[in-house]
């Protein structure tokens, strides 16, 4: 026995411990008869300012209920408790885990905040009284049964059953953190790197890595199988992608190479801003006019199908100088696929968001602010991935036709000049360039969308 | 039914905010079959301050009739008054959606996008009558007492789905409603949260004395919640029968195993059977 805790013996009058019990959650609803058979039971004790009641795991035999003072109770990590603090004051019951038959252990430490008066009542001898009335115990535990879904936002034997899948987001304690806004992004991203880095998804990752490469390495430098003898291997890319002199003058050594990856870039961000720019706002029209939908979606649809390749020609007798026609093309094939994307984003959105902005006074511009554009986001932004690998490969078969640098420019000259091993420098500089645009689109949308984040973090949301 | 009793049902139903009036209302909508008549000839007062519940059958036009109190369609014919102000009729068909008359929809229409207390603070703020921090910290207060406090930062998606109607409920009262529109807002939660739900929501009524209209499929959560249960007939949607609640409130859950309980539940049960039977028969779909 904590010798900080002792019964102090009915130093208050009964009538008043009485009208406590009334009114607390878990008693309001019995008789007059029971509560004072409760009150029988319940042993009155004296607790100073910091002696701890119970800890985490400690068996659960009684129930109490604080009649003066403060009582700090804070769950275990283990638990999935709503919040996982919280101060008890006079009326408020709790160590409710003594109801329950199976486990019986503490869910929570309890310390005293201030001198506190508490009601102890045994559990079992609590049921005991129950027991001559079963309407008032059913009530009793459904009380109990409401109290433990406010303390817990999803039910223990759920929280238990379904955890939270690996790599999605992070341990349920962790979650709640964060939304709780006590971890920072920061903090969140590191322990998901961790995470990561534990999950077998960067080890399948190399593993296919390696099987290809070594796949190209063999067919072509090893056996060199019939069609592959021409492929230059991975050994040799690699050898001229680093060699500091390299044979056919580009290579990570050779201020060129550089040239050619930052105008690509710089192309790509402006399609892709200027695609952006006018298919996000055109798209959000489509899908929230009727009318402007029925007068652009068909020729929309029509324009289209007609590949990038199609449009050379015009792009060229249409828009003057090198960079315009290029960047004329690359936006082309992502403006439609931001536009489409938004629209169908749009129209995705439930009625009754924007039925319930209305009923809560919105206008129709604060429904479009508030309702459509947030609502549109998750397929804006899918759109948006689709739109900046579409504008990288437009924008190859752009350079190819104009321009004088470029990584598609440079995978041509090279074609033209027999240096197959630049082309394929060239494409994987494709790749890992697209790769990390695509990446960054991706965070930018988890930046915008928390809401969704955490959604999707918690095992799909509704 | 006893005078005493139906006039201590009614007595809790005064200081009631707004009274609704449906007149004769119609409503005829194209259907790619050809016109339903989803409502005909539809009379029903509803007194300020009281819970009304309508019950009926699946896809018998209760929705379309909420729909038109709210101002989300028009109505083909008579009228609907609140207050005595018409709402919709001859001269204008289609209700304003207006912060008097807040919906809860079936599905939830929580923003996901917004946190909770976004939510609740979203009605006075696009309205301009109070300033974003004001709304926030008058929304803390409504949150704090419906027992939302803790939950006010995280999204909707986040809480429980309890939670969230309880959030959703908690929104509409922001605005200081006459009327809570409720659709079935219960009817996805599990009997336990139910229950939480149906005292949170009285406790919620007996402080604001909100007149509620409220749909429902739940024999026992009608007479257990309202003052008065409107059967209502399948396609097209009137009234069938009232029923006065002479159990008078404030209640709590040892209503359900009264004898006056169970009579009453007798009652709707034969009413509501034969509308069911007769919707069967017709085949609707549910709406």
């Amino acid at each position: 026995m904590n010798p900080k805790i002792k019964p102090v013996g009915l130093a208050r009058p009964r009538k008043e411990l009485v009208e406590l019990l009334r009114g607390t959650v878990l008693f309001s609803g019995l008789s007059p008869a029971l509560i004072e058979k409760v009150a029988d039971i319940a042993v009155l004790e004296r607790a100073q300012k910091d002696a701890v009641l119970y800890r985490v795991d400690d068996p659960a035999r009684d129930l109490y209920v604080v009649v003066a003072g403060q009582v700090n109770h804070a769950h275990g990590p283990a638990t999935q408790a709503r919040v996982l603090t919280k101060t008890m004051q006079p009326g408020d019951v709790f160590g409710w885990a003594a109801l329950i038959k199976a486990p019986a252990r503490r869910f929570a430490t309890v310390t005293m905040l201030a001198d506190t008066e508490l009601l102890r009542i045994s559990g079992a001898e609590l049921m005991q009284a129950l027991a001559s009335d079963p309407e008032a115990a059913r009530d009793v535990l459904a009380r109990c049964a409401k109290m433990i879904v406010e303390d817990f936002t999803v039910p223990a034997w759920l929280a238990q059953v379904q955890d939270v899948p690996a790599g999605k987001g992070g341990s349920p304690m962790v979650q709640r953190q964060a939304a709780a806004g006590e971890i920072g992004a920061w903090e969140m991203f590191a322990y998901r790197l961790s995470k990561w880095a534990k999950s077998p998804t960067p080890y399948l990752m190399l593993v296919g890595f390696v099987l290809f490469f070594g796949a190209w390495y063999l067919l072509s430098e090893v056996f060199k199988v019939w069609r592959f003898a021409s492929l230059p291997g991975p050994k040799t890319v690699l050898l001229e992608w680093f060699n500091p002199n390299p044979t056919y003058g580009m290579s990570l050594y050779t201020p060129d190479y550089y040239v050619h990856i930052w105008s690509s870039i710089r192309r790509v961000l402006y399609a892709f801003l200027i695609s952006t720019g006018l298919g996000v706002p055109f798209g959000l029209f489509l899908g929230w006019s009727k009318n402007f939908r029925e007068f652009t979606f068909p020729v929309f649809e029509t324009l289209r199908p007609i590949p990038v390749l199609a449009w050379v020609p015009l792009a060229i007798v249409m828009f003057k100088g090198q960079e315009s026609p290029v960047i004329f093309l690359t936006t082309l094939a992502s403006f439609y696929a931001t536009a489409l994307n938004t629209m169908l984003g749009v129209q995705s959105i439930d009625e009754s968001y924007p039925r319930a902005a209305a009923c809560l006074g919105a206008s129709k511009w604060q429904i479009f602010r508030h309702i459509v554009i947030p609502g549109a986001l998750p397929f804006i932004f899918t759109g948006l991935q689709i739109s900046v690998g579409v504008a990288w490969f437009s924008l190859v078969a752009g350079e190819m036709v104009s321009g004088e640098y470029g990584l598609g420019y440079l995978i041509l000259a090279s074609y033209v000049n027999v240096q197959y091993v630049v082309i394929i420098i060239g494409m994987v500089s494709v790749g890992v360039v697209g790769y990390v645009s695509s990446a960054l689109v991706r965070l930018a949308g988890d930046y915008m969308m928390q809401w969704r984040v955490r959604e999707l973090a918690l095992g799909g949301g509704r | 039914m006893s005078a005493v009793l139906s006039q201590a049902s009614q007595g809790n139903a005064q200081g009631g905010k707004g009274a609704i009036r449906i007149e004769h209302v119609d409503k005829v909508y194209e259907a790619k079959s050809g016109p339903v008549q989803a409502v005909s000839d539809c009379s029903l007062d509803i007194r300020a301050g009281e819970i009304c519940m309508i019950v009926g059958p699946s896809g018998c036009g209760k929705t379309t009739l909420l729909n038109a109190i709210a101002g989300f369609h028009d109505i083909t014919g008579g009228a609907i008054y609140l207050d005595g102000q018409m709402l919709c009729g001859p001269d204008r068909p289609k209700a304003d959606p207006g912060p008097d008359r807040v919906v809860v929809f079936q599905n939830g229409a929580l923003f996901p996008w917004k946190t909770n207390l976004e939510n609740v603070a979203f009605g006075p703020v696009v309205q301009g009558k109070l300033s974003k921090a004001q709304a926030a910290e008058k929304a803390r207060g409504l949150m704090a007492d419906a027992g939302l406090a803790g939950v006010e930062h995280n999204y909707p998606g986040e809480v429980s789905s309890g939670m969230r109607r309880r959030v959703e409920i908690v929104r509409a009262l922001m605005n200081d409603p006459k009327v809570l529109l409720l659709d079935e807002p219960f009817r996805a939660l599990d009997q336990l949260t139910k229950s939480v739900m149906h005292e949170a929501l009285l406790e919620i009524y007996y402080k604001n004395k909100v007149t509620i209209f409220f749909i429902t499929h739940d024999l026992e959560e009608a007479i257990f919640l309202g003052h008065r249960v409107a059967i209502m007939t399948t396609r097209p949607c009137r009234p069938k029968k009232i029923l006065e609640v002479d159990i008078p409130h404030p209640r709590d859950y040892a209503v359900l195993t009264s004898p006056r309980f169970r009579e009453l539940m007798e009652e709707t049960v034969s009413a509501v059977h034969e509308e069911a039977v007769k919707a069967f028969e017709a085949g609707e779909k549910e709406m």
